[in-house]
């Protein structure tokens, strides 16, 4: 453990690089490596490789066999490749292999058609990139990650690119034509920009941008001059940076935009190299290339000096969000930058918290008491927590056992689970195709609940979160996050699944606390379970809608009126224990009218129930019961304008014009006597009307002439009382020759008051 | 009449595509059930679905009977039945009631249940608490957005504003941000995005996730329309519950414009037939007249008439062969335009008649007395009367209503007593109506100075809780005030009056309400335009409840055209009227601009208040 650095590498003055070993090979190839087409899965995933594969050298007769091993060599499946697929997609050869997100292998063959297998050679299914590509074949491939899924680029014998960004739900883009391009490309890449791909590709001394409506040449800022070629292209895992490397032997390391130079390097190698791929991770000091010819390995990053290797074999590599692995006949290694919190604590004469805090371990098992002193040292400095981060962060880092256990051990037991999850998430960040719910379902299943939960807030989309969390019975967090998603179906679920886990009081004490759920399951309860509603408003004191409640039974669900008018009664009651006096009352009120209508109906036959006290007393009216409806007036205090206007409609309506003037005589009418008029004229009872119109007050007589159609005598009123408008209204009315004096008089007396 | 575009408006995206699409998909459900089959359509779908696919399509695809669902049972005979209806609760009991019916009858047929315009889990819970749901299978029809006209999508969902607003129920949230996101896919991505309420923000926010989930596929695409304006209906109660005084209005007013028609009843069509009407920009007489206001209507129309009887008149000299021509040529259209010039005269006839009375006058009259916040003691009387008088219960509801917002809610005693009459007049059921207005804001009593209540103390702690930001309490509204008189004056909304307002030439957006009144709606809009956004307007968001609730949104890269950037989609959430359509309408044409309209149903008064009644079934 004291060389524990020796393997450590210095890129400038910062960053350190290691390369070691992570497994020995198990397989047992009988070709090489260069032999075949490879492809790995990302994440440490399975190796996939063509042998054979229809090269148009080879012998027609050699068939193609298509092996799938684990990162370590294990074999997982060995197939002749299209002996399991169907046979009318034995037309072209493999151009290129390829590893989905969801680790399943895309053959790209050469006349568009893609085959996808499972993990363990299981023929999944194919789809086609479409007519274009058929009919041009395709030159080159490239199977890509976004945070959608997995992408096939595709470049076509007449050098025009098709892409689908996502296989999973597949939409072909014709990418427009680079003008005058007569030759392939000699290098080219997929780019992700703000979630669209993108293509670029070099041509001689150009590079161009596709997207899928324009074709733009682009040029990397602060390029060195003297280039007539790009021979390489490598765009890093998250789509943020480019590498290129040219014909003279330089690296030019910048955003993926091309807007920004980060740093070049002159290697001095004019040989195109076989791979280039970035080395980095997120929250990396440096950021650096890895350059692989036949038997040299190159780290480059910004420094002077580059970190050099020598390769015994064949090797390929693969680019990896924390590094890059490079694997060969023999061995499988791991290169990647040294992290800060392993720097921090494996560095010679490290004194930060971690350090300190493993020395402290290493005391202990030695039974030394320097393992206290080295602990208050900590304690004292206030950093025992930082320490314990530090190693648990640094453990996720390391690949031997023997040291992950030393730097876990250090915490005891308490490890926690928000620290193991911030780590998992340091590590992954917001890489395309990483779901959080996945990882956290795993770490349910490994019965690592509180993990699964804090790994599940680093899942972005709320509605994910939900299945796994009702699994876990964790459904108040779900609803939470249901109601977060906006998808309300999501919430409805998970109501019922709290409705069938919690008794009814904690149901509903839940709701209480989730206005937009409580809406819901409301709306639901109207409908479906009245009962339901009623014991949720009891359960939150929620007299106002209880007595609305108790309202509508009174004439929804109850029939018979001793039912209705209890109804009635707990609606009161309720009502005043929302301090809402004023429906209390009304609903008294009602209580002894739907008392009395039944009342009337015993008595008089006809209908009365359900009849607002208006209907009531109208209904008395025009069945001859005066009496009775004065008495209901006085009972329920009826105003005394709404008596008259009441009365004046229903008297006019039975055309009883004696009981009606009788009415008229009985005292002052608090509504004016223009009413009287009105109603005489729609039943059409000029006569009737006349009489009233003489009673009409002084501000409406011009109106109440004009209706009983006594044009000269309104003339004269509006002229004795000098009122501008009254005295055009008049004249509106005067029409053709019988009122011709009438309008004269009129137009005489406005010319004398505009005299005056 | 009839201001012209200027010339250089802008095309209207072509909306036929979204008809197509509907078609297409209801074909593609309904063969999913081959053979012949019976159809149950649910009442509020018929007039939608004629406007997608009449009956013969229906024919072609097998539909043998058509049904309406109604509480009745079904008679028919079919061995496949076919539901097609929304997605409720009281369909899903209907569609278990027959299956179960037909179940102990021992009779065994095909059930499908075509939901739209989606799916909701409640509705596959009743069915499996109803046992049938192995018996029938579900689907869904994605049809939610109707074009009514050239310029007007509807969603067809009037149940939204009582959903939402009363009931603070969320689901077509959901269903908004599916159309929205389909007009995205369909017409290119929004580059400027503004927006006002709760659930404007809300749909907002969850239309924008589905965009981010999908491949960004609008991404690339160029914008066809430039702005989208998200309003929430509760932002502006006072507009929608103005009588309606321009001619499209107007007739929604008096004869409901139902789904873009309307029944001309035999008043209107003096015959003895009432005639069932399309109204949109096809009918080239009333697409002259739909904005108008009434009291220049008339007169247009027999000038119309006059010239059309002089183009008959040029028979007189005609020689053969121009009879000829004029007969094959010019005498189809020219029938045409008498058949619609003699149907808008009637149903204006038929308007004046109702409308030009003297009591129309005093309740415009009260209205914008109300509006202008002037004489309320003889507003408040007029109320009463007409309540005494039973005029009508939807009417003095609404005057109530336009009282309470008006003036940030009605003194208490004026709230006790104009209640009591209502009860009195209309019955004890209207208590329930009375708790719905006051909860969705609309009819509210005045708190005794600014101290607010526990209650409201309390929930008004619940609304601006910062965790509960995505949360509608159903009570929200309680602890607002409508503030009407200050925003009216901050945003200038009764226009200052100097001599005769000429409705003929109009000169600003207030011709809709008599040149009385600016539609706080639209003038809303009209700002933000104007300003891109919502500086400047930060008191009015303040007084509008709004300030968690406003946003603007542009992007950054522009690619739209100048053309497009002067269309306009404004997303009415709870409805609009043809009132806001109209002045919207007049406003691009007085900046250029062309609007287009998407709404969840066009309300007007009658309709905002009979969604807030409770009615004995």
């Amino acid at each position: 453990m004291d060389c524990y650095t020796a393997n450590w590498n210095p890129l400038g003055d910062s960053a350190f690089y290691r390369k070691y070993e992570l497994y020995s090979m198990d397989w047992d190839l009988k070709e090489e490596l260069k032999d075949c087409l490879v492809a790995a899965a990302p994440y440490g995933g399975p190796i996939a490789l063509l042998r054979n594969c229809g090269r148009k050298e080879k012998a027609a007769s050699v068939r193609p066999v298509l092996e799938i091993y684990s990162a370590s060599g294990v074999p997982l499946a060995s197939l002749l490749h299209w002996n399991l697929s169907p046979p009318q997609w034995k037309s072209g050869p493999v151009v290129a292999l390829g590893w989905s997100a969801e680790e399943e292998l895309l053959c790209v063959q050469e006349d568009g058609t893609v085959l996808v297998y499972g993990l363990h050679g299981d023929f999944r299914r194919h789809f086609s990139m479409g007519n274009e590509v058929l009919q041009n074949r395709v030159l080159d491939a490239r199977i890509f990650h976004t945070e959608f899924g997995s992408g096939v680029a595709i470049l076509t014998g007449a050098y025009r690119f098709t892409l689908s960004a996502n296989v999973g739900d597949l939409k072909l883009r014709r990418m427009p034509e680079v003008p005058g391009l007569q030759s392939a490309p000699s290098c080219w890449t997929t780019l992700c920009h703000e979630r669209v791909a993108h293509i670029l590709l070099a041509v001689g001394p150009d590079l161009y941008l596709l997207d899928h409506a324009t074709c733009s040449t682009v040029t990397p800022a602060g390029l060195a001059p003297g280039v007539s070629s790009f021979l390489q292209m490598a765009v890093s895992f998250t789509y943020r940076y480019l590498a290129l490397f040219t014909d003279t032997g330089y690296i030019w390391m910048g955003t993926a935009s091309l807007k920004e130079k980060l740093c070049e390097f002159n290697c001095n190698i004019r040989a195109p190299p076989k791979q280039m791929v970035w080395c980095s991770r997120p929250r990396s000091k440096e950021k650096a290339v890895v350059v692989a010819w036949e038997r040299r390995l190159m780290v480059v990053g910004n420094a002077p000096e580059s970190i050099q290797f020598v390769l015994d074999e064949d090797s390929y590599l693969v680019p990896e969000l924390d590094g890059v692995r490079i694997f060969s006949r023999s061995t499988h290694e791991f290169l990647h930058e040294v992290p800060v919190a392993s720097e921090e604590i494996f560095k010679i004469a490290s004194m930060a918290p971690g350090a300190l805090l493993l020395e402290a371990q290493k005391e202990y098992e030695k039974e030394s008491q320097k393992a206290d002193e080295y602990l208050r040292e900590i304690q004292e400095l206030g950093q025992l927590v930082q320490a314990v981060q530090q190693c648990i962060e640094a453990a996720g880092h390391e690949h031997q056992p023997d040291m992950q256990k030393s730097l876990l051990r250090v915490q005891q037991k308490d490890v926690s689970d928000e620290d193991v999850a911030r780590a998992i998430n340091q590590k992954l960040g917001d890489t395309p195709g990483v779901s959080y719910s996945d990882i956290a379902a795993r770490a349910y299943g490994c019965g690592r609940t509180e993990l699964a939960i804090k790994l599940l807030e680093y899942e972005p989309r709320s509605g994910e979160q939900v299945p796994l969390l009702l699994k876990m019975k964790r459904s108040k967090l779900a609803l939470s996050k249901a109601i977060e998603s906006g998808d309300t179906d999501l919430v409805f679920t998970v109501l019922l699944h709290l409705k069938n886990e919690l008794n009814r009081g904690d149901f509903f004490m839940t709701l209480r606390n989730q206005p937009m759920a409580l809406s819901l399951y409301r709306q639901f309860c109207k409908h479906q379970e009245l009962d339901t509603l009623k014991d949720l408003y009891n359960q939150d004191d929620n007299h106002q809608e209880l007595g609305s409640f108790h309202i509508r039974a009174s004439y929804a669900t109850e029939e018979r009126i001793e039912g209705r008018v209890a109804a009635l009664q707990t609606a009161a009651d309720a009502f005043y224990k929302a301090k809402n006096e004023f429906a209390a009352k009304a609903t008294e009120d009602q209580m002894r009218l739907l008392r009395l209508q039944r009342r009337l109906e015993d008595e008089l036959g006809g209908h009365f129930l359900d009849l607002s006290l208006h209907d009531t007393v109208t209904a008395l009216i025009l069945g001859g019961q005066n009496k009775r409806a004065e008495q209901l007036a006085r009972d329920f205090r009826i105003p005394d304008k709404r008596l008259w206007w009441l009365k004046l409609a229903a008297l006019a309506n039975l055309e009883d014009w004696e009981e009606l003037e009788k009415f008229s005589k009985s005292k002052k009418s608090p509504i004016g006597y223009l009413p009287f008029v009105e109603i005489c004229m729609k039943q059409h009872n000029k006569y009737e009307a006349k009489k009233y119109a003489s009673r009409v007050g002084p501000e409406q007589k011009v109106k109440a002439l004009l209706l009983v159609g006594d044009v000269a005598q309104a003339a004269d009123v509006a002229i004795e009382h000098r009122n501008e408008t009254e005295l055009s209204l008049v004249l509106s009315h005067c029409t053709g020759a019988t009122d011709g004096a009438t309008a004269d008089k009129i137009q005489r007396a406005r010319a004398q008051a505009q005299k005056k | 009449m009839a201001f012209p575009h200027r010339l250089d408006a802008p095309e209207l995206p072509d909306f036929s595509m979204l008809k197509r699409l509907a078609r297409d998909q209801l074909i593609y459900l309904l063969e999913q059930l081959p053979g012949k089959k019976d159809l149950f359509i649910e009442a509020d779908l018929m007039s939608p679905l004629d406007r997608i696919a009449n009956v013969s399509i229906l024919k072609q695809h097998e539909v043998d009977k058509l049904y309406k669902v109604e509480n009745k049972p079904a008679l028919s005979s079919n061995e496949q039945l076919c539901f097609l209806v929304r997605p409720r609760i009281k369909n899903m009991r209907y569609i278990a009631n027959l299956v179960n019916a037909d179940k102990l009858a021992g009779r065994i047929r095909k059930y499908k249940v075509i939901l739209t315009p989606q799916k909701f889990y409640a509705c596959e819970m009743v069915l499996e608490e109803e046992g049938i749901y192995g018996d029938v299978s579900c689907d869904e029809w994605a049809f939610s957005l109707l074009p009514l006209d050239v310029d007007l999508l509807s969603m067809e969902l009037p149940e939204f504003f009582r959903d939402y607003f009363l009931e603070g129920d969320q689901r077509w949230i959901n269903t908004v941000a599916q159309a929205l996101h389909l007009l995205s896919t369909l017409y290119g991505p929004f580059p400027n995005c503004y927006g006002i309420g709760r659930c404007a923000k809300m749909s907002y926010d969850l239309w924008r996730k589905l965009e981010e989930e999908e491949d960004g596929e609008t991404k690339g695409r160029r914008p066809e329309i430039g702005h989208i304006f998200l309003l929430d209906r509760d932002m502006d109660f006072v507009t929608a519950l103005c009588s309606q005084v321009v001619y499209e209005g107007l007739v929604d007013d008096t004869f409901r414009i139902k789904c873009g028609s309307v029944d001309f009843g035999p008043e209107v069509t003096s015959s003895d037939k009432s005639l069932k009407v399309l109204l949109n920009a096809e009918d080239k007489v009333f697409n002259e007249i739909r904005n108008e206001h009434f009291s220049n209507v008339f007169g247009f129309l027999s000038q119309k008439a006059r010239n059309l009887q002089a183009q008959y008149d040029r028979r007189r000299g005609m020689d053969i062969k121009q009879m000829k021509n004029f007969v094959s040529q010019e005498l189809k259209g020219l029938k045409q335009e008498h058949r619609l010039l003699s149907l808008h005269i009637g149903a204006c006839e038929s308007i004046m008649k109702k409308k030009t009375k003297q009591d129309f006058q005093e309740l415009i009259k009260t209205e914008h007395a109300l509006l202008e916040g002037f004489n309320i003691r003889e507003s408040t009387n007029y109320i009463e009367e007409h309540i005494d008088r039973q005029v009508s219960p939807i009417e003095s509801l609404r005057l109530m209503c336009l009282l309470s917002i008006t003036e940030n809610g009605l003194i208490p005693k004026d709230y006790r007593s104009l209640k009591t009459q209502y009860l009195q007049s209309y019955g004890p059921e209207h208590l329930l109506t009375f708790s719905n207005l006051r909860r969705a804001g609309l009819l509210t009593e005045q708190a005794p100075g600014d101290t607010l209540t526990a209650v409201e103390n309390k929930v008004s702690k619940l609304v601006t809780d910062k965790a509960a930001g995505k949360i509608t309490d159903a009570f929200s509204s309680l602890a607002k005030r409508s503030n009407f008189r200050a925003i009216s004056k901050k945003l200038n909304l009764i226009p200052r009056v100097d001599g005769e307002y000429d409705l003929k030439v109009p000169r600003d957006m207030a011709y809709v309400f008599s040149g009385a009144y600016v539609p706080l709606s639209c003038r809303i809009i009209e700002q933000v335009l104007e300003r891109r956004g919502w500086q400047g307007l930060d008191e009015v968001v303040r007084l509008l409840n709004c300030s968690e609730f406003a946003f603007t949104d542009m992007a950054k890269e522009d690619k739209a055209s100048s053309e497009s950037l002067r269309l306009i989609l404004v997303v009415f959430l709870g409805g609009c009227t043809f009132s806001e359509i109209s002045a919207l309408r007049f406003l691009g044409r007085e900046k250029g601009y062309r609007f287009i309209f998407l709404t969840t149903a066009i309300t007007n008064s009658a309709r905002l208040m009979e969604a807030m009644s409770e009615v004995k079934a």
